[in-house]
């Protein structure tokens, strides 16, 4: 080991902080398979600039480090909820920080694919293990005492013979000269006393009074704020502009043409630098700017559908999966079902429109503002600017909400040259026109499903899909399917169904697109588990019992059986339509039933929503509650209330005028439940999506007969 | 100059008459509790009480507001103590958390006017307010929650 | 204090209420007559009916408890109610986000000093009236606002919260009729005799 042959050699020399904090962190080597745990004061032997991803300090206050994005799915939370229990401290003497963009300290930081947790729980159980250890060797030191006879609790070391306590704080002068030992213990499950249970998040009495600090809110010294007029279409470009009535706008600046980079193209803007937000904004009005789009493709959505299903009926695609010969069955079998599902665009529309504060100065560039991947961030600007990356500080504050979009570069990349020409620092702010009509987007897909019947059991079944596959954007189409393409899909279907083929047609189009909560499985959930509910039918069966058949791993009949339960699902009454799907997403499963019925004026509406998740090992049931709740929102949404629409190029959607959202009086009662057991941790604030809009459309077949496998559906005209 | 007074505090604002108290209160007053969400009084995230009503903020120019009253989610109680405050701790209603500010003024309105909301209550108050975490059903519990402290003797 | 704001503006609001529907039962008519000409006023009806059913005039005067919105009548997002007052409720009082006048833009919202819908005890329906059940109610002070012929015509005429259906701010279309035209034809209605469209007119 590089790290221990390194320390022994410098036995002698201590760090900086050494003595006066037992700081504990991980190194990730750009090359290394696996991150090193180690101390400051071996991060300064070894001459590394050191993440402090925890300190105790001498006085005991102890310090975490948030190394993900707070956008609402609660990493504020659950990490030092993982670290208190450990490290045995009680969470209210925990004072909380957020990382700044550095992967080689925090690993990987982008703040999606539901990876906060699943991602690093086992390192930062390790990480708090470690230094209660360290803790508890340095008490039993001092004591002259076996370290086994001595046990940590809330932030003391404690001897049990006798009673006798050292506070944290008074530890860490000893502890920090130790070195980290390479193997320690971790706690049962069973003597769990914080994690996997309901605590109250620690960032909710802030976000109840103003106090906390998104990144809209956030000021700096000498600050100005711009607003951007961008070309409506993606790759307009200026032919002229006229700022002569924008500058005379009070409080108005100055105005500049500035470009964005969007992929590997650009966007063409105007900027107006204001001494307040409303006079940038109202500059913006005043500009005249002459678009030109030539060479650009004037999409419209009808023509992107048609599209689509011309090739599902013309072409096999690239196979993404195969097993068996589902083509030669198909031709053969007798009954069987060929049809085609469609899901919309969608915007991200967080509702703290996209901002970012950016101070470009000769020698280092500062960035804060609400951001899912500050290391992304960090790269690219470094990249972009040619600026060493430990010259680029990334602040994350608070995000109003993410999805996704928050991981992309545009606006971070805007922000920076914004300031750049300027000279100052800046904050940019998009309106939430901006935010709905700029994209990216979730691309629509369409899907083909083609399955067959023998004996009552399938024979076969046969998906394509045709859709913009995210990847392209990062580069060249690369001959080979949409990584994505049976995305939601659950695995043991595998096992049970013998001739089984998945293939992505691709289908290339350039409007910019992007993650959005859940990813494919949000659209793949639908026709997937739709065509599941589809087959049920055709084989004459309750679609719950048919899906046990074909689901034989025993995490998913566990889930099949508490989603029977709970949803009472075989107690269900007449003129009640009940509707079932279960969708895999970042390694958890969720099973949802959806309840409707007619009201009195004849319109469906929703009675109930029962959701399963199983995520294996978990932090904090109720986090998991409140992100399955949104995640069904989130789906409602998708499903029955908004899409985005192409006109010649154009966006026809706006604002929440014409993008609509779910509201108070559209909520449905959802209850959410968790299955316990100790697999490795799935995701938690996404998997809650996907089997909605196939279980919701499957209760409408249910209590009405039609099959909806088109969204969004209008609710009120079913 | 355009007087007015906010959370208790007398200001004198030179500001054009035309600028939304949005933007004074965010950019002038510096109290971004008060959140900019569409502005176009779609999403309720910019709500603070003017002479006691829930008024969109975004779209209520600082004029409307001279020598009136206006109360922002940093000044709805002096300890973050307000039931609604209580409840929405105890309940863990926020998410991400940025519509909140705008949430409670809104259920503070429905409260004072209506101590004991009803579920359709609730969603004819509601609805101008959008969260798009998904949090309705937690928001719901915490008015219900509230309007129960209120007998202990909680103030609105 | 805020309770004591509240009562006082309610008070002020009821009070306005009172004076834009006040009954003037007493007061001498004098609104124009003429010969009485029964296809006259009702051709005349037919004009001021479809001004009334245009979405300027009809989307504050639902058949429902909801405003409506937009040239093709839907309802009023955000689950908004009129309230006992007409002003709305709660948190969602119309002048919540309907200022004294239009806010600027595309799609913002229009406003009014009187913003609001006519109150619960007195909902003068539009929507869904045909033209004769429109003409009977408009002429009959228990719908309407427990106005007289007169006070009718200057309604359309003079008040404020109509003439907003003039100006009504980007983007929204105008009645069919210019008001000066609409008030012609409604005093040409009651001059020739206030006749209701028969029961069967389409």
């Amino acid at each position: 080991m590089e790290t221990n042959a390194i320390s022994r050699r410098n036995f002698l020399r201590t760090s900086s902080l050494a003595g006066t904090a037992l700081c504990l962190g991980f190194y990730f080597p750009a090359n290394a398979k696996k991150e090193q745990l180690m101390s400051a004061a071996t991060a300064d032997q070894l001459g590394f600039e050191f993440n402090a991803w925890m300190r105790i300090d001498t006085d005991g206050k102890v310090t975490l480090t948030d190394h993900r994005a707070e956008m609402g799915q609660g990493s504020y939370q659950s990490v030092p909820q993982i670290i208190a229990e450990e490290l045995e401290v009680d969470l209210k003497d925990v004072n909380i920080i957020f990382a700044i963009g550095d992967p080689t300290k925090y690993g990987s930081q982008i703040t999606g694919g539901s990876s906060t947790i699943r991602g690093s729980y086992k390192r930062l159980l390790k990480l708090s293990a470690t230094a209660r250890e360290m803790l508890i060797t340095a008490a039993a030191a001092k004591w002259n005492v076996a370290a086994s006879e001595c046990y940590a609790e809330s932030g003391n070391v404690v001897h049990k013979p006798t009673g006798k306590k050292f506070h944290y704080g008074e530890l860490v002068t000893d502890a920090s000269k130790l070195t980290p030992p390479t193997e320690v213990k971790l706690k049962n499950i069973a003597d769990y006393k914080l994690i996997r249970k309901p605590l109250n998040r620690m960032d909710t009495p802030m976000k109840t009074n103003g106090v906390a600090i998104f990144g809209l809110d956030k000021k700096v010294p000498g600050m100005v704020y711009a607003a951007v007029e961008r070309s409506p279409r993606l790759r307009g470009k200026i032919k002229s502009f006229d700022d002569a009535a924008a500058l005379k706008v009070p409080g108005v600046k100055q105005v500049f043409k500035i470009q964005m980079l969007v992929f590997n193209t650009t966007r063409d803007g105007v900027v107006v630098i204001a001494d307040s937000t409303w006079a940038a904004m109202q500059g913006r009005k005043a500009l005249h700017i002459e678009w030109d789009d030539t060479g650009f493709d004037h999409i419209n959505t009808a023509d992107i559908y048609k599209a689509h299903e011309e090739l599902l009926q013309k072409e096999e695609g690239l196979s993404f999966k195969k097993q068996g010969d589902p083509d030669s069955i198909l031709a053969k079998a007798d009954k069987k079902i060929d049809v085609i599902y469609q899901t919309p665009y969608q915007a991200h529309a967080a509702m703290e429109p996209l901002n970012c504060v950016a101070s470009y100065q000769p020698d280092k560039i500062e960035i804060w503002g609400p951001i899912q991947a500050p290391d992304w961030v960090q790269g690219d600007i470094a990249g972009k600017f040619k600026m060493p990356k430990e010259k680029v500080i990334v602040n994350m504050t608070f995000l109003g909400g993410g999805f996704g979009r928050k991981a992309f570069l545009d606006y971070t990349y805007e922000a920076v040259a914004i300031s750049k020409e300027i000279g100052a620092p800046v904050q940019v702010v998009w309106t939430r026109e901006d935010d709905i009509r700029q994209g990216p987007y979730r691309a629509g897909i369409s899907y083909r499903g083609q399955g067959s019947l023998e004996n009552g059991e399938i024979s076969a079944l046969k998906f394509k899909m045709a859709g913009q596959n995210i990847d392209h954007w990062n580069g060249p189409a690369r001959g080979h399917a949409n990584e994505s393409t049976a995305e939601g899909f659950l695995k043991p279907y595998y096992d049970s169904i013998k001739n089984i083929s998945f293939a992505d047609v691709p289908y290339e189009m350039p409007l910019p697109n992007m993650w959005w909560r859940s990813v494919y499985a949000s659209t793949n959930g639908f026709a997937y588990e739709s065509f599941i509910n589809e087959m049920a039918v055709l084989a004459g069966q309750d679609q719950l019992e048919f899906r046990r058949k074909y689901l034989k791993e025993e995490r998913c009949q566990q889930l099949i059986d508490r989603l029977e339960e709970v949803s009472g699902w075989k107690s269900r009454k007449k003129n009640e339509g009940y509707g079932v799907a279960i969708t895999e997403c970042f390694d958890s499963t969720v099973g949802q039933v959806v309840k409707v019925s007619r009201k009195p004026d004849g319109k469906v509406k929703i009675d109930q929503v029962w959701a399963v998740m199983d995520c294996g090992w978990y932090v904090n049931p109720d986090i998991i509650r409140a992100q399955v709740e949104g995640s069904i929102v989130m789906a409602l949404g998708a499903a029955t209330i908004h899409e985005i629409t192409f006109k010649d190029g154009l966006v026809e959607q706006h604002n929440f005028y014409d993008y609509l959202m779910p509201r108070m009086s559209d909520m449905p009662p959802v209850e959410v439940h968790i299955m316990e057991n100790t697999a490795d941790a799935g995701g938690v604030g996404e998997p809650g999506l996907p089997p909605f809009s196939p279980a919701l459309t499957d209760a409408i077949y249910d209590l009405t007969g039609k099959r909806v496998r088109k969204l969004p559906f209008n609710m009120n005209t079913i | 100059m355009i007087s007015i007074t906010v959370n208790g505090q007398h200001h004198d604002i030179d500001a054009d008459p035309n600028m939304p108290l949005l933007w004074v209160l965010r950019d002038i007053l510096g109290l971004t509790g008060t959140k900019f969400g569409c502005g176009a009084a779609q999403c309720g995230a910019c709500t603070v009480h003017l002479n006691g009503e829930a008024v969109r903020s975004c779209v209520t120019k600082i004029n409307r507001a001279a020598g009136q009253n206006i109360v922002t989610i940093e000044g709805l109680s002096d300890n973050n103590n307000h039931p609604l405050q209580l409840a929405w701790n105890e309940i863990s209603v926020p998410q991400c958390g940025y519509c909140q500010s705008g949430q409670i003024m809104s259920a503070a309105v429905l409260l004072r006017e209506n101590p004991n909301p009803t579920d359709q209550d609730i969603d004819d108050a509601m609805s101008g307010n959008i969260c798009r975490c998904g949090t309705y059903q937690r928001i719901r519990s915490a008015i219900h929650k509230a309007a129960a402290m209120q007998p202990e003797g909680a103030k609105l | 204090m805020k309770k004591v704001i509240a009562i006082s503006l309610i008070a002020v609001i009821a009070g306005l209420v009172t004076l834009s529907f006040r009954t003037e039962s007493t007061k001498k008519t004098n609104y124009p007559s003429s010969v009485k000409d029964s296809v006259g006023s009702v051709k005349a009806f037919m004009s001021v009916y479809k001004v009334l059913m245009s979405a300027r005039c009809m989307n504050c005067h639902p058949s429902g408890d909801a405003p409506l919105q937009g040239d093709d009548n839907h309802i009023h997002a955000m689950n908004i109610k009129r309230g006992t007052d007409g002003k709305g409720i709660y948190s969602v009082r119309c002048s919540n986000c309907h200022q004294a006048e239009n806010t600027a833009g595309l799609h913002m919202p229009p406003g009014n000093l009187k913003w609001g819908l006519p109150p619960a005890n007195m909902r003068m329906v539009f929507q869904g009236r045909t033209r004769h059940q429109l003409a009977l109610q408009l002429l009959d002070p228990k719908q309407n606002g427990g106005r007289t012929k007169a006070q009718l015509i200057d309604h359309m005429a003079n008040d404020d919260l109509v003439g907003w259906a003039w100006h009504p701010g980007d983007g929204r279309t105008l009645p069919p009729l210019t008001r000066p035209a609409l008030v012609a034809q409604v005093r040409l209605w009651i001059a020739k005799g206030a006749y209701a469209p028969s029961a069967k007119a389409k």
